[in-house]
């Protein structure tokens, strides 16, 4: 498999706080990371500075080649909407526009709207029936789903995930993480953030961070169900 | 897409919305009724202007050296050649003709007067004139003038003078001189031109009896004289068909740097710019153009009082339009500033996933753009209803609405919206989405 990220010796610091002290890996093309840790050991961090949210201090984060930290802002932009698909907590879903018109969004930001494909997205997840809902009128974990086809839409070479089933119950949970696993059966590269062990352990790999350091993935994390 | 994005973004949070409308339509709505009355003000200020007199002066060229102490002029215009009173109707073809609101010829003989035929003779100045003239312009039509039109404000008690009848009006200081003579009297004149020595031919006596039909007032030296229709100076002075001075009426523009630049001196760009703007050289030039051999002076007291008033009041609505306009797009500002920040979350979301910072400048843009047009169009129509009542109430008839204003209008409000929102876009630009998806 090719290494779809590098991550060289990152830093990340917030006036005199470090959130990434020289963190080093990589992740190979379909590869399921789960990125571990306690709150603000450095995984959200290191998140934003792979998917272009952030700059790094210094080091290297490399994705598909591209070498995030030398972006002008234009191309982290560009980074963004072709690079990248993001899953996030709290969702971030535009309340005033339909499920269908979420996905689209997404879309148009990259090059341009297919309402057919962002159908089609939807029914993937199960939400065929609820195009036309405002993200109101949704469950967190239909939210949740929306987010994911929004995600996909646009083929991104790597999905990057911050504690997708943070707010979510345990159904919802479940259907979300079932469709993480088909993208991951699809060949998807994905880094997920999680506190959650029982996730952590669905991943392929783990990563476990404290201190903005990477750290020896604890034994009760290293098997895979 | 974008046209989804500003409609649902438009029709959210319709308070705010309400209060940047708002903001522009007061902006507008000012803007508009200062407009509309600076569009008119100059006509009407300048047509009521022309009640303190003529602003130009026109004599022979060939009268006299001009003497002007302090911007006034002092030259007599009591000798000196004459001018054809067939040329005037060509006052209406010069390309200003418009503002040409009236004039009237001067001819002043010295005569006596007498009450009765066997009476003391007086000597007085009998200055003949028209008090309202059909004069023929070359194109056909014919264009009534006189005092009436020149010299309204000179007041007389019983009436003016047919222009072409045996009656005249006499001047209120020489009637006190003349007890005896009261509206509906006929008097005796009698004066004796000069005739031609040159050309051997000797000086006549004419006498011409005339019915008094008013007592002029004028405040100025005409109140010493006897007023006549010109025909009967002409006659009296054995000068048919000439005159010696014409006092001109037209509706000027302020004089500016520009206006009191030697045309000869000009580009031809500058020269048509100067020619095409109603300026009082440009007109008192045209004058001269069509009326060759004469002289025209501007009657710089009256024209320079206009002129200061004019742009005095011209400066006042341009400030209060700014003022208006200034605050309109601070309210703009503030309100845009909020939204931006009420959504900071959406902007921040849209960044992420590959928003430009010029689309999303756009969206709220467009946004600002339907506001503008929405608060201009409003604004434009209780504007024209402001001007209305105003026009009204200073000038006695309400100012009509310009539609020539309307594109105008909401030129300015998406101009007022988009400065006004400049600061708070620019903001919007610099957001970083990683700290707002976090929910800091």
């Amino acid at each position: 498999m090719a290494t779809l990220v590098q991550v060289e010796n990152l830093r990340k610091e917030f006036g005199n706080v470090c959130a990434l002290a020289g963190v080093s890996f990589r992740v190979e093309a379909g590869e399921w990371i789960a990125i571990m840790g306690p709150s603000g050991s450095g995984k959200t961090t290191l998140i934003n500075i792979l998917g272009g949210l952030d700059m790094p201090t210094s080091g290297q984060a490399i994705v598909d080649a591209i070498d995030v930290g030398r972006l002008d802002e234009s191309g982290l932009t560009r980074f963004r909407a072709q690079k990248i698909g993001f899953i996030f907590q709290q969702f971030h879903l535009v309340p005033y526009l339909t499920a269908l018109e979420n996905v689209m969004l997404a879309q148009y930001f990259h090059s341009s709207t297919d309402e057919k494909e962002a159908r089609e997205a939807l029914e993937r997840v199960g939400l065929g029936d609820r195009v036309e809902h405002l993200p109101g009128k949704l469950s967190g974990g239909e939210q949740q789903r929306v987010a994911v086809a929004r995600a996909l839409i646009n083929h991104p070479k790597l999905i990057l995930a911050d504690e997708p089933t943070g707010n979510l119950d345990e159904a919802n949970e479940e259907t979300v993480i079932q469709l993480f696993h088909e993208l991951h059966r699809e060949g998807h590269t994905i880094l997920m953030v999680t506190h959650a062990p029982s996730i952590g352990r669905l991943a392929d790999r783990r990563i476990a961070f404290a201190h903005g350091r990477l750290v020896e993935v604890p034994a009760s994390l290293k098997t895979s169900l | 897409m974008f046209g989804r994005l500003v409609r649902e973004s438009f029709v959210r949070n319709p308070r705010r919305k309400v209060l940047v409308a708002a903001a522009l339509v007061v902006g507008m709505a000012v803007a508009t009724s200062t407009l509309t009355i600076a569009l008119e003000v100059g006509d009407r200020l300048a047509r009521e202007f022309r009640s303190l007199g003529a602003n130009l002066l026109v004599t022979p060229q060939a009268d006299t050296l001009p003497i002007e102490i302090g911007g006034v002029d002092y030259r007599p215009v009591n000798e000196g050649a004459y001018l054809s009173e067939t040329d005037l109707g060509k006052l209406k073809t010069i390309f200003w003709r418009h503002n040409i609101l009236g004039f009237t010829p001067f001819l002043d003989v010295p005569a006596t007067i007498q009450q009765s035929e066997n009476s003391d003779p007086i000597l007085a100045m009998i200055v003949g004139t028209w008090y309202a003239q059909n004069v023929s312009v070359p194109d056909g039509t014919s264009f009534k003038t006189g005092l009436s039109v020149t010299h309204p404000w000179w007041k007389v008690q019983g009436r003016w003078f047919h222009d072409d009848a045996n009656e005249c009006v006499i001047g209120s200081a020489l009637a006190a001189t003349m007890p005896g003579v009261t509206a509906g009297k006929v008097i005796y004149v009698t004066s004796r031109s000069p005739g031609d020595s040159a050309q051997g031919q000797p000086g006549t006596t004419q006498a011409i009896a005339l019915k008094v039909v008013g007592i002029v007032s004028t405040d100025d030296a005409e109140d010493k004289a006897l007023l006549v229709p010109l025909a009967i100076a002409q006659k009296l002075s054995g000068h048919p068909g000439q005159f010696r001075q014409l006092f001109v009426s037209a509706l000027t523009k302020p004089a500016d740097t520009f206006s009191e630049r030697d045309p000869l001196k000009m580009t031809p760009t500058e020269y048509d710019r100067w020619f095409c703007s109603p300026y009082i050289s440009s007109i008192s030039f045209q004058i001269k153009t069509v009326l060759p051999g004469t002289d025209v002076r501007t009657i710089r007291r009256v024209a320079d009082t206009e002129g200061r008033i004019l742009s005095r009041v011209g400066t006042l609505l341009w400030i209060v339009t700014l003022a208006a306009l200034g605050a309109a797009a601070l309210a703009v500002a503030a309100t845009s500033a909020t939204t931006v920040l009420e959504r900071r979350a959406e902007i921040g979301v849209m960044k992420a996933l590959g928003a430009t910072n010029s689309l999303i400048a756009g969206i709220f843009l467009a946004e600002q753009l339907l506001l503008a047009v929405a608060g201009g169009a409003i604004g434009f129509v209780v504007g024209a209803a402001l001007a209305r009542s105003l026009g009204a109430s200073v000038f006695g008839t309400p100012a009509s609405p310009r539609l020539i204003l309307f594109p105008v209008i909401l030129g300015i409000a998406a101009i007022v919206a988009f400065v006004g929102s400049l600061i708070p876009l620019r903001r919007a630009s610099h957001f970083n989405p990683a700290p707002i998806l976090r929910g800091e």
